[in-house]
């Protein structure tokens, strides 16, 4: 199982896109701290002056960069996992690796850990950057370098946090695995991500601005829950400038953080479940 | 139950495949045993690639089931591909790899596998100095070169080898078709599927020849071939000697090659042929044994008029 592994991370990590995948995400960090947050800071009226401090000076800047992570996140990691799969279908080797005795249990499950570990490092990496960033331009801000703040985290919390931001990929991430296993195509893959995304927010909003059942029935959505686990990172009451495109409800229409995490399980499963079953029975050709 | 014989270490029972309502391979019975080269034959879209595909496990078969190492692979794919090795048509790799790390990939996925080793095979086939450069440089020849080294990887007991000589200069297929005979003298088990009579002559002991999905006969090279022992011969009254062969129960059959007959019929009853004839007024003016090729032989058995894949 272990060198399986590392023939799957060699394979990936010697590939472009992990590095594409870290430069966007490390771009968007320092955007998001220097555009949207300091410069927008200092050209704020009063009253938007504390939202705009809180996208890049610490500790608000973690929300706001873990917020904004998931989001362009769970899309390149849809991009990274599609590509992955697929391109094995493309260029024929899926054949050739069935054929060295690894089960196709074994075969998806070596490409899905060899894909999360690739994308956990190449996130972790972006968040640290934009970490890096955040402490320079608190310190040019000439605001405290703290976590002491009211309703401050500690390490604890904010290794929660990344767990958190980190779980609200992973139903995306396995979106994009399910579609590009069942079409075997990296456009299926990438395509239906980023439809289901953008039309999961777009009906979002619409169901909310309905009311009643309408934007009770958002409790079954995947971006409903995400941005239930998403709201149980925001440091204090205030809110922060997010480079995510997606609704923001309040948080008292939003689920219990536990119940979204159990509902965005439900949804890593299934779709886990078609992408295993799917390809266990089908015929590889050439 | 499979019905276990060390000595077979590959066997299909009633294999057969459909594709909706195409049947490409119908109650297919193979059987390969230790240490035979085994050539598998037939023309395009027999069902040779189809075969190969159930054989690993790629293609689930729609009755039957294949047996590797007297275990069925129903049950024990993944422990009797471990002991196989296979080149698939037309070789796939990562193009964004080079050689040298494609061949550490698939060690990698056949169990932890060396860099001696993976040195020792690009040696072998001879891509040494080109094993560090990306296989998207590679000519298709390399790439089925590298393609043989992988399936080599893990020192397999069984190789089954579908096409393994498809682009390569004429060089390049002599060195295949050596190594292919010398894995055979060291006890290796191949199954090969070609459509190059010649090559399937040259390196097989044993062959099948499959035709629309069906087998159509197998056996050792030899046998099959003494099967089409012919003699020609030029005789001083043609139709006369027509008249007697075809009395000859011994005789299979006759064709004319412009002035020559050609009788297929044993070599040993040659003596008895001569005196028949004889008997008849009819004298030999030359006799000889005719070589039976397996081109000669496929084309009988297929009825095909030019044996393509």
């Amino acid at each position: 199982m272990t060198s399986m592994l590392a023939a799957e991370l060699l394979k990936v990590r010697k590939r472009w896109m992990p590095y594409v995948l870290l430069l966007v995400m490390a771009a968007g960090a320092a955007v998001q701290i220097w555009l949207l947050g300091y410069v927008s800071w200092r050209e704020s009226e009063v009253e938007f002056q504390q939202s705009a401090l809180r996208a890049f000076a610490l500790p608000w800047s973690l929300s706001a960069l873990l917020d904004a992570g998931q989001f362009w996140g769970a899309i390149l990691v849809g991009i990274l996992t599609a590509s992955t799969v697929a391109t094995e279908h493309g260029w024929g080797t899926v054949r050739q690796a069935l054929i060295r005795g690894q089960t196709r249990n074994q075969y998806l499950a070596i490409k899905l850990l060899g894909s999360a570990l690739i994308a956990a490092v190449s996130l972790l990496l972006a968040f640290g950057i934009g970490v890096c960033l955040s402490v320079i331009a608190t310190a040019v801000a000439d605001r405290p370098i703290s976590l002491d703040v009211a309703g401050g985290p500690s390490a604890l919390d904010i290794l929660l946090m990344i767990l958190r931001a980190g779980y609200g990929i992973l139903p995306y991430g396995l979106l994009a695995f399910c579609l590009a296993t069942v079409g075997r195509s990296t456009t299926v893959g990438v395509a239906g991500i980023l439809l289901f995304m953008f039309g999961e927010a777009i009906l979002l909003g619409v169901l909310g601005g309905i009311g009643g059942v309408a934007a009770d029935a958002r409790a079954f959505s995947m971006g409903h829950n995400v941005s239930a686990l998403l709201a149980a990172n925001r440091i204090g009451l205030g809110d922060y400038n997010s480079m995510a495109p997606r609704p923001n409800p309040l948080t008292s229409d939003l689920p219990d953080p536990a119940v979204a995490a159990l509902v965005l399980a439900l949804y890593c499963l299934a779709f886990l479940a078609i992408a295993f079953v799917t390809f266990r029975r089908r015929d590889i050709r050439g | 139950m499979s019905s276990h014989d060390s000595d077979t270490v590959l066997r299909t029972v009633g294999l057969t495949k459909r594709y909706g309502r195409v049947l490409a391979l119908a109650d297919l019975d193979l059987e390969v045993r230790r240490g035979h080269v085994y050539g598998f034959l037939g023309p395009n879209g027999a069902g040779k690639t189809t075969t190969i595909a159930l054989i690993l496990g790629l293609l689930a078969p729609s009755g039957g089931h294949v047996e590797l190492f007297g275990q069925d692979t129903r049950a024990h794919l993944s422990e009797a591909l471990r002991r196989t090795g296979a080149v698939l048509e037309g070789p796939s790799f990562y193009p964004h790899l080079s050689g040298r790390d494609n061949l550490r990939v698939w060690g990698g996925l056949s169990g932890a596998v060396d860099g001696k080793r993976v040195d020792e095979l690009l040696e072998l086939v001879g891509l040494r100095d080109r094993g560090r450069d990306k296989v998207r440089a590679y000519s298709l020849g390399m790439q089925q070169r590298l393609g043989l080294a992988a399936a080599l990887l893990h020192e397999p007991e069984l190789l089954v080898l579908d096409e393994p000589t498809n682009g390569l200069d004429p060089a390049g297929m002599r060195e295949v078709r050596e190594l292919i005979r010398e894995l055979g003298q060291i006890g290796k088990t191949v199954f090969v599927s070609s459509h190059l009579l010649g090559e399937v002559e040259q390196m097989c002991d044993h062959v099948g020849i499959v035709k629309e999905g069906r087998l159509l006969t197998h056996g050792a090279v030899s046998a099959l071939l003494r099967r089409g022992e012919a003699l020609e011969m030029r005789v001083t009254d043609p139709e006369r000697a027509v008249q007697v062969l075809e009395g000859l129960p011994w005789v299979n059959g006759i064709r004319r090659q412009d002035d020559r007959l050609v009788v297929e019929a044993p070599r040993v009853r040659a003596a008895e042929l001569s005196r028949a004839l004889a008997d008849h007024q009819v004298y030999l003016a030359e006799l000889r044994p005719r070589d039976s090729s397996l081109e000669e032989f496929f084309l009988e058995v297929t009825g095909e008029g030019e044996p393509r894949d």
